[in-house]
């Protein structure tokens, strides 16, 4: 397991997504298929902060507290994107149910005609 | 330094594999829901992967967030709309999409593989390395001293040990969140407010909305 491993299995994730997003015509697998993207990118951060060291351990200041935790901002990073992919996650579905209401349909070509 | 012993290594790829094997049937299966369970095993997979690299909060988020919440409201969306019970039809766009993800994983995994990434052993200080892994002490005036420097401290300073950053990193997670990046800590709460808000706004029934309204303006 080297970081390489890892990049390539976040980035085979995020191509399945992408595969998904744009192959799919429901709305509610191309959201399923967004989650997937999401979850790859969220791989890759987490995988940065496993094995690659934060600049500032590498150079020669002094060593600080902040320095030390600086090595889990990809943690970080994780935990933001999780909370933004959650809410877009409630809205996107919420547009679905508004469109489905409207147009009693969920496909994505009948979302480029729809006005309101 | 951090040694990856051979078992993980082993549950790395097993746990990938079957990952990517039930994110594939996400973007093939027909019924959806089918694709809705698949996607709940490859949100807990990938919780998993997050316990491999030693990250356990993120992990606990993962599965808390992704398996318990999203998951569901996926279920949610598959039940409530009925027409999506006929199939999801792929669109003409599919060789256009497998040609995008190739060259999306091609390119992604070209970088990966080409790339001097820096290692861990790139860390001269030992005193960083130590904190990695084994642990630190902080004093109260701000330094930072090795774990077995703890007898060399002078009385009445107030000494806090903590264990290596990358074995045990939910307390620093937590101390980073609200120091380094309190900011963005408040902004996602208001984020996900204005999105609870949003929602709302989204579902509330058009009819009924109207009626309350002309009610208010009448009284």
């Amino acid at each position: 397991m080297t970081i390489e491993n890892v990049l390539m299995v976040s980035g085979a994730l995020f191509a399945i997504g992408a595969y998904g997003v744009v192959s799919r015509r429901s709305l509610v697998t191309v959201i399923m298929s967004l989650e997937l993207m999401f979850n790859g990118v969220i791989i890759a951060a987490v995988a940065f902060s496993r094995f690659t060291p934060a600049a500032e351990l590498l150079n020669g200041d002094p060593l600080t507290a902040e320095a030390i935790r600086s090595a889990l901002t990809g943690h970080a990073f994780a935990i933001f994107v999780t909370a933004v992919a959650a809410g877009e996650a409630a809205l996107a579905f919420a547009l679905v149910f508004a469109m489905y209401r409207s147009s009693e349909s969920v496909e994505i070509t009948d979302a480029a005609e729809m006005k309101n | 330094m951090m040694e990856v012993s051979t078992l993980t290594t082993v549950a790395f790829w097993v746990v990938s594999a079957v990952m990517l094997a039930l994110s594939l049937i996400v973007v093939t299966q027909k019924d959806v829901f089918r694709a809705a369970i698949a996607l709940a095993g490859t949100f807990l997979m990938v919780g998993v992967l997050y316990f491999i690299l030693s990250a356990e909060f993120v992990g606990v988020v993962q599965i808390l967030v992704y398996v318990g919440a999203i998951s569901v409201l996926m279920a949610f969306a598959v039940m409530f709309i009925q027409d999506i019970a006929s199939g999801s039809r792929p669109s003409q766009g599919r060789a256009v999409a497998l040609i995008v993800a190739v060259l999306i994983f091609a390119s992604l995994s070209f970088t990966a593989q080409n790339t001097k990434w820096s290692s861990m052993d790139d860390i001269t200080n030992p005193l960083a390395s130590a904190a990695m892994t084994k642990g630190y002490i902080e004093l109260s005036d701000g330094e930072v001293i090795g774990i077995d420097a703890l007898p060399m401290v002078d009385e009445g300073v107030a000494v806090y040990e903590n264990s290596g950053v990358l074995v045990d990193s939910t307390g620093g997670l937590g101390v980073l969140l609200v120091r380094e990046y309190i900011l963005a800590f408040q902004i996602i709460g208001l984020l996900l407010v204005a999105a609870l808000i949003g929602g709302l706004l989204l579902m509330r029934n058009p009819q009924s909305s109207s009626e309350t309204k002309t009610g208010d303006t009448s009284a």
